[in-house]
């Protein structure tokens, strides 16, 4: 009897139970989702890392979400206030003052202030390992004034000083508790839109700095997902995996799969000029490159048309200037000249090379050069490089492609060892001054990125225009490209677009106004 | 059962199984003259293209007929292949004979090595030797040597130390024949019986292992067509243009699977099959035939 009361009340207690458990199971991830948005995932092509401001080593974009600099680079190089609202720069050029934003605390919640402001900038200024910022190499001292009042004194005046304090790393501020005794960073905190959570190598996951000063994103949480393959990327935009792809220090998208996109009606294309230049380069110590109508017989053998149109799918401009027109002083426009086959055999028999079948001789040497390539250093140009064989092969010049790893054309490009390569510019907000002293300059050292061409006599037609201030600028900068130009310094090939893509549940994307920066801040989300 | 089925298809037609190697091996020695454009040659205004009467494959991103490519790469392969085939036999082989006619402590240093070199994956080691010295394709060639010679040189100093202690061996050095003439008359035949027989086999893996090379951009420089090179060019268009992968793909599937077939069949011929009641017959009719003829001529002696 005992037995059948239990079973008898055992069994209304089991279903109960089990419907109860079912509808907590069923509900639960409703209510939660309805009350958590997901966050806005964006692809990067790489960990983002420790974010340290004075190391080299994490990936530049996710800084920009993190820390805000003094002055921000703004749509075609304009200059916007970000912790400074204000700045102005003295006569001479050696002075510049700024009054610094009130009321803004680092997400660890230190005030920012003229104090915070001042021990971060002497971190980095005035230290030999930041002697290729010229506001650091100038820097003669830094006061403050006020609470909110900052001042840096100059040894001599830097033009772009102002576009330097635009920069990714390491202008950008950093809360004075977030570093150890040796001063080290030890987190990143800053008083940028969102705060850092997680940070490991398959993703960073950043939530809303609710004290941040600016406009608020209108969503709680980011997430940057690593995804290295460029392939994999779009296909999770695609997928819904991912929201936001795009940008060539974010997450690359190539110009043949934006195109492949664009028929995809989940997914909007965004390509707009691009601020930097792909350039075909010249080895200054070159034997066979010597002699400026060599150069000139290449330059004219190369159809850039045609590479817009089969590598870029369109998503480029073809041009010979060294910066787009979107880069602050970058020179009248050049001409495109017509691809002249003709002319370019004349140029080479002018310097005493012989047709010899399809080949050119002198002196029993053939007209041969290594066009040194990596993929992984400028993605697609092993492409571009068989084009451009192809393409100076109709003249008689043979190229050997020599396709070799980061690491190797990071070894040989600063010592000049291959005849052709392919660099590109900074683009904004490094440019023009970046690309100009580190590219140009021989006495500047540029690391891994080599040198565009070097001259005495550029140097000091490069040097001269860097110092220069005002309407003098434009001409002396005008004279660098000139000078370019007459020696057949470089190739400048074209000018790609800037490439993002984005889901539907994003709605107003805006472009970051350089692609060192990341996007996502101003967008709204819909499920 | 399949496997019974293609053992007895393979005896029934021994020479079947060469013609497809026959035929890659006839269309890259003729490569020159039946493509109809210069697997080189860009031409902008024709990117792209389907399958047409100028254009049999179609054409690739710069224009270049797909139909020459594929002749041409073939061409590349193979003598890629034999090449590396080639050199990596003559190490072998040598280094492994060596170790076993010599023995002692040389051959315990040399087999060693040769250990080593077996105990990482053959991939890995060219990929290393690429790092040292280049990309290119002779450093390609020169890095899959490195990465296969070991194989064979393993096999060669098993048969040596084995043949070594025949009678026969015994007996030609009494006759007081020099080393150079038993390693080369008696003991080569039989290492390069085995290890030619392998190295069969292993071509197809060869082809496969040049074409990852150059697939990771560290073999054939450009425009020289080579099929794993065409793979990755392919590899952007795969969406629009899938036929820009999957030709180069089905061409190394067929040389591959041909090699393998083929080698395959050597290896079963090395095989010792049982004797069949009719064959055991002869041998023993044979063998009575031979006692009755000495019987005969000692009776006469």
């Amino acid at each position: 009897m005992f037995n059948t009361f239990r079973s008898t009340i055992r069994r209304p207690l089991f279903v109960f139970f089990t419907v109860l458990l079912t509808a907590v199971v069923t509900i639960f991830p409703i209510v939660s989702s309805a009350q958590e948005q997901k966050p806005l995932r964006i692809a990067i092509k790489q960990e983002t890392g420790n974010l340290d401001l004075l190391q080299n080593v994490s990936a530049l974009s996710t800084y920009s979400l993190v820390f805000d600099p003094l002055i921000r680079y703004g749509e075609n190089g304009q200059l916007e206030p970000a912790l400074a609202t204000s700045w102005e720069v003295s006569e001479d050029g050696t002075k510049l003052s700024f009054n610094l934003r009130q009321d803004v605390a680092f997400s660890d919640g230190t005030p920012f202030n003229a104090n915070t402001a001042r021990w971060n900038l002497e971190r980095w200024m005035g230290k030999p390992e930041f002697a290729w910022i010229g506001i650091s190499d100038a820097m003669q001292s830094i006061e403050t004034t006020g609470m909110y009042e900052l001042t840096i004194n100059l040894s001599r005046p830097v033009p772009a000083a102002l576009y330097e304090l635009t920069i990714i790393r390491p202008v950008r501020f950093l809360s004075p508790n977030a570093v150890d005794a040796e001063g080290r960073q030890t987190a990143p905190v800053g008083t940028g839109p969102w705060v850092v959570t997680e940070n490991n190598n398959s993703r960073t996951l950043l939530t809303r700095n609710n004290n941040y000063w600016g406009s608020k994103p209108s969503f709680s949480s980011m997430e940057l997902k690593v995804v290295p393959d460029e392939l994999a990327r779009s296909n999770g935009l695609r997928s819904g995996d991912l929201d936001i792809i795009g940008g060539d220090w974010v997450s690359p998208l190539s110009p043949r799969r934006a195109r492949t996109m664009q028929r995809d009606p989940n997914v909007a294309v965004v390509a707009e000029p691009g601020t930097t230049s792909i350039l075909l380069t010249f080895s200054p110590k070159s034997p066979l490159l010597q002699d400026q109508r060599v150069r000139e017989a290449i330059d004219l053998s190369i159809e850039r048309n045609a590479i817009v149109a089969i590598i870029y799918e369109g998503f480029a401009t073809p041009t010979t200037n060294l910066f787009p027109t979107v880069i602050p002083f970058s020179g009248d426009r050049v001409v495109l000249p017509q691809r002249d086959v003709k002319s370019a055999r004349s140029k080479l028999e002018q310097a005493g090379w012989k047709r010899s079948g399809n080949q050119w001789l002198k002196d029993g040497k053939v007209l041969e050069l290594e066009l040194m390539v990596s993929e992984e250093a400028l993605p697609g140009s092993r492409r571009l490089a068989e084009m451009i064989q192809g393409q100076l092969s109709e003249t008689g010049i043979k190229v050997r492609v020599s396709s070799v790893d980061n690491a190797t054309i990071h070894d040989r490009r600063p010592v000049f060892q291959y005849d052709l390569t392919f660099m590109a510019t900074y683009g904004a907000p490094y440019d023009p001054h970046g690309t100009l002293a580190n590219l140009l300059l021989s006495g500047v050292d540029s690391g891994p990125d080599g040198k565009i061409y070097t001259n005495p006599e550029l140097d000091v037609v490069v040097q001269s225009a860097l110092n220069a201030q005002g309407d003098e600028r434009i001409i002396k900068m005008q004279a660098i490209y000139n000078w370019l130009n007459a020696n057949m310094a470089v190739s400048p090939l074209v000018s790609p677009k800037r490439l993002w893509a984005y889901n539907r549940r994003v709605g107003n994307f805006q472009l970051p106004a350089t692609d060192y920066q990341m996007p996502g801040t101003d967008v709204t989300l819909s499920e | 059962m399949p496997d019974s089925l293609k053992l007895s298809s393979i005896a029934k037609w021994p020479w079947a199984v060469l013609t497809p190697v026959l035929l890659f091996v006839a269309v890259s020695i003729l490569a020159p003259w039946i493509t109809p454009y210069d697997p080189a040659a860009q031409d902008y205004s024709a990117v792209l293209q389907g399958f047409s009467q100028e254009h049999w494959l179609g054409t690739d991103y710069l224009g270049r007929d797909m139909f020459s490519r594929i002749i041409a790469g073939a061409r590349v392969s193979l003598v890629a292949m034999s090449i590396v085939l080639a050199a990596a036999l003559i190490i072998g082989v040598m280094v492994g004979s060596f170790a076993g006619y010599v023995g002692g402590r040389t051959e315990l240093v040399l087999i060693s090595l040769i250990d080593i070199i077996l105990s990482l994956p053959s991939l890995v080691v060219a990929l290393a030797f690429i790092g040292i010295i280049g990309p290119g394709y002779w450093s390609m060639i020169a890095a899959l040597t490195m990465a296969w010679w070991a194989n064979y040189a393993r096999m060669s100093r098993a048969v040596v130390t084995s043949e070594l202690h025949q009678p026969y061996i015994e007996a030609a050095r009494v006759m007081g024949a020099g080393h150079l003439h038993i390693f080369c008359r008696h003991i080569l035949p039989h290492v390069l019986a085995l290890v030619v027989v392998y190295a069969s086999a292993d071509a197809g893996a060869l082809v496969l292992a040049i074409a990852t090379l150059s697939f990771l951009g560290l073999g054939v420089e450009p425009p020289t067509p080579e099929w794993g090179q065409m793979l990755v060019d392919g590899m952007n268009y795969l969406e629009q243009y899938p036929h820009l992968v999957i030709l180069p793909g089905l061409a190394l599937t067929l040389v591959v699977s041909s090699f393998n077939l083929l080698g395959e069949h050597f290896a079963l011929k090395k095989v010792p099959k049982g004797l069949s009641k009719r064959r055991l017959g002869i041998l023993k009719k044979r063998r009575a035939r031979e006692e009755m003829n000495m019987l005969e001529q000692e009776a006469k002696a």
